[in-house]
């Protein structure tokens, strides 16, 4: 019995490290879907879906620099164009017309529809969450990588994300979002899988359902993708009223 | 000019709906780089006490291009107009208000921005907005403002916008420095007597005669000029600046001197003047989810109150202010976002006979909450906002209810309800309660 726990104590030791690795390998290369490189500008469209109402789109430009620095500028529709959002890592700004300035907020506030800050300033997984890899399963006939994501730091948008990610390419397929409490707060599918740049497949697609209110969804649409430099002043959140 | 106007609205649309992979169709490149926007407003205000009234039919319209030239290079031009209906639909206001009030075209901004690699620069007609909190004048110092309907409106409604030399420099990776100079030492816009918003004046009793000589200062000058900086720093998450301005008070003190008149008694002088001030202070914000907390401080240096001490030769005494608030966002149940906010004006010395509205004391403390929520989608947005002087009781209540009828029209009812005695703040517009209409339609 000693022996047993030893070796699988043992077991844990070795293997565990090599476990996380992969996971956290798993979850980089998945990443490499969400984002077309490591300076690019790309527009999201999210259309907002409720039973019984017509739907609403709202657009955004967005400039990403080094996997955690975003600007999203709003563009449509007009009552919210002017504003702008700053994202440097885990910290967030909100730049309002009527306000004149930049006022800091959280990334967890909604920001249309299904949508919360994070998911539009932020497609990077790996640098938010620790991945464990769970199992396999089949997920819509696909096989996949399950794992269990648990946020480096309470200033990440969701506090666990459940993970599927296809085992052939290594592209995500689902996602599950959990606040702290353990409650499902939404539920991710990616999709419309694109060269859109050359030499690099993107999904363009990601489709947010309410966790309880299963006809409550929000669809974000990526399109407009230009790889390039993007100046330091549109990560300097001084700069965000000469922005807009 | 009608193809102009075509063309602006050509390029505004197209600014608008452009998203994801929507094609951009075959507009030339010169035309894509010019961005037009605006909004017209109609603003109705309803006075609910003696004489129950309307105190507001004010139709806004709101134009601003922006031409950019490159990454580097673009320039923008902002301009807003309005005419108030009320002073020709009422007789309630004397002439010098109507003359004041009741109609405007403005040149908002008129900014050309040049950057090169870390520098940045902005020259021209601007507001400057310093500070973390939002519906506070803290550290917001630059701008002088715009309190003709007291504070109202929206903040970029309220600041006046200057000529300034504004300058940015990056240090380091999220460390900028920013400089700013101006020639123009516009002075804050007050209410003249027998407007809706006038503020109560200092409390002088003087048995002589009093003469008052008007502001009359050039508000162009560059033996007055002001500036300042601002060191601006990330780290950790924690978001920290450090500020320095000079400037001439934005708000008139009143000299007094005595002028003999013999045989007749003396006549007193009231000379507003805008003493140098030297603010120094910091911001600080950090979130800590789901919760942001932020403060601000500033001390003017050099801050000059009027007093009733009769034995004070000119009538004003220097008094150091320290102002700061402490505030917290946080979000409640059913979706409600809080906002609470304690801030406090500190005077360094008596505050005996000193009767400016807005110091109570030595200390003038005001708690400040707003609630926010949105239903349908947030098309359906309530909030609330209550604001108290701890002192006196004196307070502000100003309920909001909006909704939005499509991406580009927007209405709002809402109420602003004062109370408190005379001399506080709030109380001094005890009796200018009202409701109040907004249309607003964007493109």
């Amino acid at each position: 019995m000693c022996k047993a726990a030893l070796g699988l104590l043992l077991a844990l030791v070795v293997v565990s490290p090599a476990a996380a690795d992969e996971a956290a390998d798993i979850v980089r290369d998945a990443d490499n879907y969400r984002r077309p490189g490591e300076s690019f500008v790309w527009k999201i469209n999210i259309t907002s879906h409720e039973a019984k109402k017509a739907p609403s789109t709202d657009g955004f430009e967005v400039y990403v620099k080094d996997r955690g620095r975003s600007l999203v500028k709003f563009i449509a529709p007009p009552r919210n164009v002017g504003r702008s959002l700053l994202a440097l890592g885990r910290d967030l700004w909100i730049f309002l017309p009527d306000a004149g300035k930049p006022v800091r907020i959280p990334f967890s506030q909604r920001l249309v529809g299904q949508v919360a800050n994070g998911d539009v300033a932020r497609a990077d997984y790996s640098g938010d969450y620790d991945a464990k890899l769970l199992g396999e399963e089949i997920v819509d006939g696909v096989p996949c990588h399950v794992l269990d994501l648990k946020a480096k730091t309470k200033e990440v948008t969701y506090a666990g994300v459940k993970y599927w990610v296809a085992k052939d390419g290594r592209r995500p397929v689902k996602a599950e979002f959990y606040a702290a409490t353990g409650t499902l707060l939404k539920t991710g599918t990616f999709d419309g899988f694109k060269e859109v740049v050359p030499g690099r497949v993107l999904a363009t697609r990601l489709t947010l359902a309410d966790g309880i209110r299963k006809d409550k969804l929000s669809v974000l649409d990526y399109g407009g993708i230009v790889v390039r430099d993007i100046p330091e002043k549109y990560f300097d959140k001084n700069s965000m009223k000469s922005l807009d | 000019m009608r193809t102009l106007l075509v063309l602006f609205l050509v390029a505004g649309l197209t600014g608008a709906a452009a998203a994801a992979d929507e094609p951009e169709g075959d507009v030339p490149d010169w035309l894509k780089a010019l961005r037009v926007r605006g909004r017209v407003a109609e603003e109705f205000a309803y006075r609910l006490h003696d004489p129950g009234d309307v105190s507001k039919l004010k139709t806004l319209g709101w134009l601003e291009g922006k031409y950019t030239f490159s990454e580097a290079a673009n320039v923008r031009v902002a301009t807003r107009g309005y005419y108030d209906a009320v002073f020709a639909a009422t007789d309630r206001y004397p002439d010098n208000v109507q003359r004041n009030q009741e109609k405007e075209l403005e040149l908002r901004e008129a900014i050309l921005t040049l950057s090169h690699g870390d520098f940045d620069v902005r020259v021209g007609r601007q507001q400057i907005v310093w500070g973390e909190a939002i519906s506070t004048f803290v550290t917001d110092v630059v701008n002088p403002k715009d309190f003709r309907e007291f504070v109202l409106p929206d903040f970029t409604e309220l600041r006046i916008p200057i000529w300034a030399l504004d300058g940015s420099w990056r240090l380091a990776r999220n460390v900028t420095l920013e400089g700013v100079w101006t020639p123009d030492t516009t002075h804050n816009r007050l209410p003249k007597k027998g407007a809706e918003f006038q503020f109560q004046g200092p409390a002088f009793q003087f048995r002589n005669p009093v003469v008052r000589l008007p502001d009359g200062e050039d508000e162009l000058s560059l033996a007055r000029s002001e500036g300042g900086f601002r060191l601006s720093a990330l780290r950790e998450g924690w978001d920290v600046s450090l500020i320095y301005y000079d400037e001439a008070d934005k708000t008139p003190v009143l000299f007094q001197r005595r002028v003999p008149q013999p045989p007749r008694p003396d006549v007193i002088v009231l000379e507003p003047r805008h003493p140098r001030l030297h603010i120094v202070g910091f911001t600080v914000a950090k979130s800590v989810e789901p919760v942001v907390i932020r403060s601000e401080v500033a001390v003017s240096v050099g801050k000059r109150y009027e007093t009733t001490d009769r034995g004070d030769a000119d009538g004003v005494v220097r008094r150091d202010t320290i102002d700061y608030l402490i505030g917290v966002d946080f979000p409640l149940v059913w979706d409600v976002d809080g906002a609470l906010q304690l801030s406090q004006k500190i005077l360094t010395g008596d505050a005996g006979g000193l009767t400016r509205p807005g110091v109570q004391g030595q200390v003038t403390t005001s708690l400040a909450l707003r609630l926010t929520t949105g239903f349908f989608d947030n098309t359906l947005n309530p909030s609330v906002l209550f604001v108290i002087g701890v002192e006196r009781g004196d307070f502000r209540l100003s309920p909001r209810l909006e909704w939005v009828l499509s991406g580009s029209l927007t209405m709002a009812v809402g109420a602003d309800v004062f109370e408190g005695g005379r001399r506080t703040l709030y109380g001094q517009f005890d009796r200018n309660d009202r409701v109040t209409f907004t249309t607003t339609w964007r493109f």
